[in-house]
């Protein structure tokens, strides 16, 4: 046992892989595919908890893929990626067990097991990886296999397989572009410092930047993560695909690409900027907080007219990753714990209303908001479920949303971003508005023709529907009432990366075999 | 050496393929894609061709300490000869960097897993839409 403790960073990386891999082979036995896979993810989840203690009572942890120090492929624990994984793993684990019950048991077993195993690698693998190339790599792993996800069949199908198709193009036509972007912006910074581990491409740069001879393409060079990142994200302009692709995917796959594929733009810009660029903050600041700005404005405008419940979740997850990039705007400690604490309570609540949502679309077999009325009767839980995601998106006081709301606009006003606040503010009073819309919509008013449900409402909401909602909706409320256990892991996370040395000694002080 | 011809050769490459991704017909903006990570994966190898003196990999010092590498950003000087890809003390030599070349492959390899998908996509869209002009996938915008 305590020989693995040291190996925790690649099992969460090489299970999902192996596990893709084997469950090709099994797919024929569907109910061996379905048991190993839950009890993989589960083991992960219970892993990545591990190692979150084992990095917060024993500080980073690097692990050398070969022993070739930071020549080689290095992966790293580090608060915030090893935060970032336990987040993966959780919501992973728990829309795994949802899509047992809501995708199509031909998809399911011929595609979705192995496709969503790698997803869930190439999360983990994103966030772990102390190399940039590799970082790339596994960005490529993760947009092939959520084009397969997002095709994905399921139950009833109330998608046409057609606009399936046409978002998974925009998806994967403008990922590819982005992942060109990065090539190039990866090769101009092996062309500049003559390695790819981050960790060494801090120290040359902070050594070149010291030394006032930093060269004027690494601004360039900033840009483009900027726009690799922003696009991962769905920053402002270039968020257009994300309203087609997150809508159009099954359920619980929406609520893995709104709740953790998003935040990777997030996590990315946070070690990119704060490790590796520190020196270009001080111009680029102003841009991420402009356009995190833009995004916000025009997220939440766009999710006010939307008739389409499923839109109007995407549209709102482009205007809260705006919040998030607000706070690492912000910058300095408590601007990046309030974007922390931001992103977590945002992953928990988007993701268990696109859940919620599925219920929804389950019961009532349309997506269309118009058709849907007076659903409070015949569907209480799930009315429920709405309800406390709507009110933390919204930010109302006993949810985990107003917490993450409250420590970024106090976070701002401190920072005296007063405007910027103010912009903020204005569109939160936009959110409480259209997710109080798509409620009242939805669940009161005169029932409609929601007797004539589609082809499954007469399954009901099943145990394995509602398990997963009901453990997220836990997550909201109990960071809502007891939040000070998630503002000190923030704080202490906003801490080491605002102070990159223990990450860098702890990749550079590696013995080279 | 011939680095102009390269860059040039590049940013043509650069420009075809936005103006191939620009197109409406399905089947041009993937070939256009192509090109752009064709384009990209020169830029890669071209990074690694240098004219100078210095050698873009570890350079053994003949044991004489661990010495701060000042001049060139890409000479690391370890005091222990242990690093298999060494050169020997006091030799220098033109040298092209074999880690691009491996960057270069696996960005061929993901370039290809991109490109079967899309254009497997693109046939289905043909299946669906009866087309493949990008103006008549519009089912989504409303």
């Amino acid at each position: 046992m305590i020989a693995l403790a040291v190996h925790l960073p690649i099992l969460l990386v090489a299970t999902p892989i192996l596990t893709a891999a084997l469950m090709l082979f099994l797919r024929k036995q569907p109910a061996i595919q379905k048991l190993l896979s839950i009890s993989v993810f589960f083991i992960l989840a219970i892993v990545s908890v591990l190692m979150l203690l084992q990095v917060w009572s024993s500080g980073i942890q690097a692990y050398e893929v070969g022993e070739w120090g930071k020549y080689g492929i290095i992966l790293v624990a580090d608060l915030l990626s090893s935060g970032m994984v336990v987040l993966t793993s959780i919501v992973s684990f728990l829309a795994l067990v949802y899509s047992l019950d809501y995708i199509e048991e031909k998809s399911l077993s011929a595609s979705y097991y192995p496709l969503f195993s790698l997803l869930v690698a190439g999360l983990n693998g994103s966030f772990l990886t102390g190399d940039i190339f590799n970082l790339f790599v596994f960005f490529e792993i993760l947009l092939l296999s959520s084009c397969g996800l997002v095709i994905a069949n399921e139950k009833g199908g109330v998608t046409k397989s057609s606009d399936k198709m046409e978002a998974t193009f925009k998806y994967l036509v403008l990922n590819m572009l982005s992942s060109i972007v990065m090539l190039i912006a990866v090769a101009s910074l092996y062309a500049t410092t003559g390695t790819l581990n981050m960790a060494d491409i801090s120290v040359k740069l902070s050594a070149m930047s010291a030394a006032g001879t930093l060269p004027w393409h690494v601004f360039g060079i900033a840009l483009m993560f900027i726009v690799v990142f922003g696009n991962k994200a769905a920053i402002f302009p270039l968020h257009y695909w994300l309203p087609d692709v997150h809508p159009t995917a099954p359920s619980p796959i929406s609520a893995m690409l709104s709740g953790v594929l998003i935040k990777v733009g997030a996590y990315g810009m946070l070690r990119v900027f704060f490790l590796i660029f520190p020196d270009t903050l001080y111009l680029f600041k102003p841009v991420i907080i402009y356009l995190a700005l833009a995004t916000i404005v025009v997220g939440a405008i766009s999710a006010v007219a939307q008739t389409d419940v499923k839109r109007l979740l995407a549209y709102s997850s482009v205007s809260q990753i705006g919040y998030v990039f607000l706070g690492i705007g912000f910058g300095g400690v408590y601007g990046i714990a309030a974007a922390l604490v931001y992103l977590v309570n945002h992953a928990l609540a988007k993701s268990m209303l696109f859940l919620t949502s599925g219920g929804i679309i389950h019961h009532a077999g349309t997506r269309d908001m118009r058709k849907m009325g007076g659903m409070v009767d015949s569907a209480p839980f799930m009315s429920l479920m709405f309800l406390t995601g709507a009110m933390s998106i919204a930010g109302l006081p006993p949810m985990g949303g107003f917490i993450a709301k409250f420590q970024l606009f106090d976070a701002g006003i401190s920072g005296e971003y007063y405007f910027e606040v103010a912009i903020a503010l204005l569109f939160a009073i936009f959110t409480i508005f259209y997710m109080f819309r798509a409620m009242l919509l939805m669940f009161w008013g005169e029932k409609r023709d929601v007797n004539e449900y589609g082809e499954y409402s007469t399954h009901g909401t099943s145990s394995l529907i509602a398990l997963p909602i009901i453990v997220l909706a836990l997550g909201v409320v109990i960071f809502g009432l007891y939040a000070e256990p998630l503002i000190t892991f923030a704080n202490a996370t906003a801490n080491q990366i605002l102070d990159p040395q223990p990450y860098i000694d702890a990749v550079m002080t590696r013995v080279v075999r | 050496m011939n680095n102009t011809l390269l860059s040039l050769t590049i940013a043509i490459l650069f420009g075809i393929g936005t103006f191939l991704i620009l197109r409406r017909d399905i089947v041009r903006v993937i070939i256009g894609l192509g090109i752009l990570s064709h384009a990209v994966n020169l830029l890669i190898v071209s990074t690694g061709v240098f004219a100078g003196t210095k050698v873009p990999i570890i350079v053994d010092d003949g044991g004489h300490g661990a010495v701060e590498a000042t001049g060139s950003i890409f000479t690391d000087t370890l005091s222990l000869n242990i690093l298999a890809p060494v050169l020997a003390a006091g030799h220098h030599t033109d040298y092209v960097d074999p880690l691009v070349q491996a960057l270069v492959l696996t960005a061929i390899v993901i370039s290809l897993a991109t490109t079967a998908f899309i254009l497997i996509l693109a046939y289905r869209i043909y299946e669906e839409y009866g087309t493949t002009d990008l103006k008549e996938l519009r089912r989504l915008w409303g």
